[in-house]
C-alpha cells in the first residue's frame, strides 16, 4: 500500500472495465446478426471508422485470434489450419482464424462468424489480403481490398502526393462498394460523429501514454496490451472513450502521488512487436528484476492520429483524405530511416534504459529491419537492445526458459550500466 | 553499357523505360551455390531465402556496370527489404517502383504516375532524356523478344526443346543487351526448326509453377527424374512474354495496361485468378501433372497452395506441391517426392 491508499504493482481498476467493453462489442455483433444488419470483417490498419459510419458492424479476426491465444486455444486452431495444408511458416493469427472458423468456435474462444463482406488492406502486410481472400472464398462473400503503396526511406513528397491520391480514390470506391452491398447511404453527419469519437479516443490514449513518461511509470502492459482492444474494434464509439478517460484519471492520480505500477521501478524498457498473447504473464515476470515496459510501438501506433499534418479540423472536414494520409503514415509501417529516428526520440522522451525487440516469426514485415534497428540503436545512440525470437500466437515457437535467461542477462547489462 | 539491377519477385518492372534511358535492364537472380552469411546479419533466417541470397550478392558487390537498382513492389519481402538495401549498398540510384497490387482503373492511373516518377528520377540522376519516341522504340524491341520467346517456347511442346534450355534463354533475355538477345533468339529459332523431336517414352509432361524459380539446375534436376517442363507459369518463363505491349497506344499507358493485364502472379490481387491461368495452360498443353514449387518462406505461394490443391483435385489434374530450400544440395533430398509423383502420373 502506498500514499493515499493507491496500490502499485496492479492493473488499474479502470482497466477491469475492459471486460464490459469487450462484452458490449460481442453483444453488438450478436445483435447485428439478430437484426439482419450488415457485418464486415476488417483487418487491422483498415478504416474501421468507415464501417461504423455506414452502419456496418465490424469484426476484427486478429483480435479474435488474440482471444483464442489468451484462452489457450490458438495452438489447436493453428494445427487444424496446418492439417489443411497451410504451412508451419505462415502467420499464426491467420491460422488461428482458419482453425477457429473450421471448428465453429464461439466468440469467447475467438470464433468469427460469416460476415456480409470483408475489408482488407496491405498497409501492414500481404498476409491480410491473402487471409481474407482465403476466407472470402470459403464463405462466398464479397471482399474489398485497399492497396496502399509502400513508403520507403527515399520516397519523396511528389511520390507521397500521388500515393495519397491513389488511397483516397480507393476509399471513395470502398464507400460505393458498401452502398452497393448493404444498400446503406453515406451519411455525412454520422461520419463526422464517428470520426470525432475516433479522434477523441485516440487523444485520450495518447494522453495516457504521456503519463508513461513519468518516473515511476504509472501503467504497465497489464493495462496497455488489453487496453488496445477498443482502438482496433471500436474507433468511433463513445463507450471506450469513457473507459480510457477513467484509465487516464486513475493513472494521473498515481502520477500525482508518485506511485508507479511497480513498487520499485529500476529499469524502464521498450517492447517492439506484438506480445505473446498465449503467455501474457511472461511480461509480468520482468517485475522480478524491477523492470517495467513503459512503451510499446504496437499499442501506441494504433492511436492512429499521430501525423502532425493531420489536424482535428482535417479529420472532421475531410475524413476520407485524412484517412488516406493516416494510412500512409502509420507508426507500425514506418520506413527504416523514420523508424530509427522515432525509436531514438521515444527512448529519450520515455527515459528508456533498454529495448526488447520481438523477432516475431509470424510477422515478417514487422521483424524485417530489426537487426539493423538494433545495430543503429546500439552503435549510434548507445541504447542496449535484445532480440527475442518467438511468435505472437503460436506457443510452439516460444522457448520460455531460453528467453527468460536472455532477459536476465540483459537486465544484468542494464544494471552494470546504471552503476557507471 | 551500364546496367540497372532489378530486384523483383515477379516481372513487374517496365524494362522499356530503362532501355529508353540508354541503360540495360538487368534482373537480379540468386546464386544457390552461396550461403547468405552477410545477409543473415540484416534479415532473420526465417525470411525468404531467395531475397537474402540477392542481398548477400549486393553486399559483396555487384558487377561495377550496375549503377542503379530498381526494387519492385511484389511481396512483403521486396517491399520491406528495399530499405535494408538502401542501408547496405553504396549505389546512388535506388528507386522503389510501387507496381500496384490491384489491376483496376485506379491502379492503372496510379501505375502511370509511378512510371512517370521513375522517368523523372532516371532523367535527373543520369542526365538523360527519356522521350515517348524512345519508349515506343523500346516497346517494339521488347515485343520482338516476347514474340520470339513465345515461338521458341512452343518447341517445348513439340518435344524439341528441353525446359531447362528454354529457362536459360529466358534468364539470358532478362539480363543481356536486348539487341544481342534478339540475335541469340533468332539463331536459336532457326536451329530449332531443323531439329527432330526427342523420344517421348516415359517422359512426364508437366506444368511448372510457384515461386519464381531462377536456378536452371533445378529444372535439369527435374528432367533427370523423367519430367519435361512442357509449359510454365513463371516470371522466368511465360509471364515474361505471354502478352505483348500495344504499339499503337500512348507508350506509358500501354506499358501500364500490359503489366496489369498479363497473366496474374501470386503477389497480385486476387491471386486466386492464377489458378485460372494455370488451369488454362494445363488444358491447352494437355499436361500429365502440375508441379508447384514454393521457395522456403515464400508466403504468396504458401497462402495459395491449399486452394490450388483443392481446385486441381476437383479437376482430377495431378498436382504436387513442394517447398524447396535455395541450395542445390537440397534438390537431391527431394528426389523421392518427385519420383513418386512421376510414378503416379
Amino acid at each position: 500500500m502506498s500514499k493515499a491508499g493507491i496500490k502499485s504493482n496492479k492493473m488499474l481498476n479502470a482497466t477491469m472495465g475492459l471486460k464490459n467493453i469487450m462484452g458490449r462489442h460481442f453483444l453488438a455483433i450478436e445483435q447485428a446478426y439478430r437484426d439482419g444488419k450488415p457485418t464486415a470483417w476488417a483487418t487491422s490498419g483498415s478504416p474501421v471508422e468507415m464501417l461504423y459510419a455506414m452502419d456496418v458492424q465490424p469484426m476484427l479476426p486478429e483480435n479474435s485470434a488474440t482471444v483464442s491465444a489468451a484462452q489457450k486455444y490458438s495452438q489447436n486452431f493453428i494445427e487444424i489450419a496446418e492439417e489443411e495444408g497451410f504451412s508451419y511458416d505462415l502467420c499464426s493469427y491467420f491460422k488461428t482464424n482458419v482453425g477457429a472458423v473450421k471448428s465453429n468456435a464461439d466468440m469467447i474462444k475467438g470464433g468469427t462468424r460469416k460476415p456480409t463482406f470483408m475489408l482488407s488492406t496491405d498497409v501492414i502486410c500481404d498476409t491480410h489480403v491473402n487471409w481474407f481472400q482465403v476466407q472470402a472464398e470459403r464463405f462466398n462473400v464479397p471482399h474489398f481490398t485497399i492497396d496502399v503503396p509502400h513508403v520507403v526511406s527515399n520516397t519523396n513528397q511528389r511520390q507521397y502526393n500521388y500515393f495519397k491520391k491513389y488511397v483516397t480514390v480507393q476509399l471513395y470506391e470502398f464507400l460505393d462498394f458498401m452502398q452497393e452491398v448493404t444498400g446503406h447511404e453515406y451519411n455525412e453527419e454520422r461520419s463526422r460523429e464517428i470520426t470525432k469519437n475516433s479522434w477523441d479516443l485516440s487523444m485520450v490514449w495518447q494522453d495516457i501514454y504521456e503519463l508513461r513518461k513519468v518516473v515511476p511509470c504509472p501503467i504497465s502492459t497489464r493495462d496497455t496490451f488489453g487496453g488496445l482492444f477498443p482502438l482496433f474494434t471500436m474507433p468511433g464509439l463513445k463507450e471506450p472513450i469513457r473507459l480510457y478517460k477513467k484509465m487516464y484519471k486513475e493513472a494521473k492520480l498515481r502520477v500525482d502521488n508518485g506511485i508507479g505500477a511497480l513498487e520499485q521501478e529500476k529499469f524502464r524498457l521498450m517492447f517492439e512487436g506484438i506480445p505473446f498473447w498465449y503467455n501474457l504473464k511472461f511480461f509480468g515476470t520482468l517485475e522480478r528484476w524491477g523492470a517495467i515496459i513503459v512503451y510499446e510501438p504496437y499499442t501506441y501506433a494504433f492511436s492512429k492520429y499521430m501525423n502532425p499534418n493531420v489536424t482535428k479540423e482535417m479529420v472532421l472536414n475531410q475524413p476520407i483524405e485524412a484517412m488516406a494520409e493516416l494510412m500512409l503514415s502509420f507508426w507500425y509501417i514506418y520506413d527504416f530511416e523514420t523508424r530509427v529516428k522515432k525509436f531514438e526520440e521515444t527512448v529519450r522522451d520515455w527515459k528508456i534504459d533498454g529495448v526488447l525487440l520481438h523477432n516475431n516469426m509470424s510477422c515478417r514485415p514487422n521483424s524485417c529491419g530489426l537487426y539493423d534497428l538494433k545495430r543503429k540503436l546500439m552503435d549510434d545512440a548507445d541504447i542496449p537492445c535484445l532480440i527475442i525470437d518467438a511468435d505472437m500466437n503460436d506457443p510452439r515457437k516460444l522457448n520460455e526458459t531460453q528467453v527468460t535467461n536472455q532477459i536476465e542477462s540483459f537486465i544484468e547489462i542494464l544494471r552494470q550500466r546504471k552503476k557507471k | 553499357m551500364k546496367k540497372i539491377g532489378i530486384f523483383d519477385s515477379g516481372v513487374e518492372t517496365p524494362e522499356e523505360i530503362i532501355l529508353a534511358a540508354g541503360l540495360i535492364p538487368y534482373r537480379l537472380f540468386g546464386d544457390p551455390t552461396i550461403e547468405p552469411d552477410k545477409a543473415n546479419e540484416h534479415i532473420p533466417p526465417t525470411h525468404c531465402i531467395w531475397t537474402r541470397n540477392l542481398l548477400e550478392q549486393a553486399i559483396k558487390g555487384f558487377d561495377k556496370d550496375i549503377i542503379g537498382i530498381i526494387g519492385a513492389h511484389g511481396c512483403d519481402r521486396t517491399n520491406r527489404e528495399f530499405d535494408i538495401w538502401i542501408e547496405c549498398l553504396t549505389i546512388d540510384f535506388m528507386f522503389f517502383l510501387n507496381s500496384p497490387r490491384k489491376r483496376d482503373e485506379s491502379a492503372l492511373r496510379f501505375f502511370i504516375d509511378d512510371m512517370k516518377e521513375l522517368i523523372i528520377q532516371l532523367e535527373e540522376h543520369f542526365n538523360v532524356k527519356i522521350t515517348p519516341e524512345k519508349i515506343s522504340e523500346s516497346i517494339k524491341k521488347m515485343n520482338v523478344i516476347r514474340k520470339l520467346l513465345k515461338e521458341i517456347s512452343e518447341f517445348r511442346k513439340k518435344m524439341i526443346l528441353k525446359g531447362s534450355e528454354f529457362h536459360a534463354l529466358v534468364k539470358l533475355a532478362q539480363q543481356q543487351n536486348k539487341d544481342e538477345v534478339i540475335n541469340i533468339l533468332q539463331s536459336k529459332l532457326k536451329e530449332l526448326k531443323t531439329k527432330e523431336p526427342f523420344p517421348e517414352k516415359n517422359v512426364k509432361k508437366v506444368l511448372l509453377t510457384g515461386s519464381d524459380i531462377d536456378d536452371t539446375e533445378f529444372i535439369k534436376h527435374l528432367e533427370d527424374l523423367g519430367f519435361h517442363i512442357i509449359i510454365d507459369d513463371l516470371g522466368v518463363g511465360t509471364k515474361y512474354f505471354w502478352n505483348t505491349v500495344d504499339e499503337n497506344e500512348e507508350p506509358i499507358m500501354a506499358l501500364a495496361k500490359y503489366h496489369l493485364n498479363k497473366p496474374i502472379y501470386s503477389t497480385k490481387f486476387p491471386s486466386y485468378e492464377r489458378f485460372e491461368v494455370i488451369k488454362n495452360l494445363a488444358e491447352i498443353y494437355n499436361v500429365d501433372g502440375i508441379i508447384n514449387i514454393a521457395q522456403k518462406f515464400c508466403e504468396p505461394i504458401l497462402y495459395d497452395h491449399p486452394y490450388m490443391n483443392k481446385k486441381f483435385k476437383e479437376l482430377e489434374i495431378p498436382y504436387l506441391f513442394v517447398e524447396v530450400t535455395y541450395n542445390r544440395e537440397s534438390y537431391n533430398q527431394l528426389s523421392t517426392r518427385f519420383s513418386a509423383f512421376a510414378e503416379i502420373i
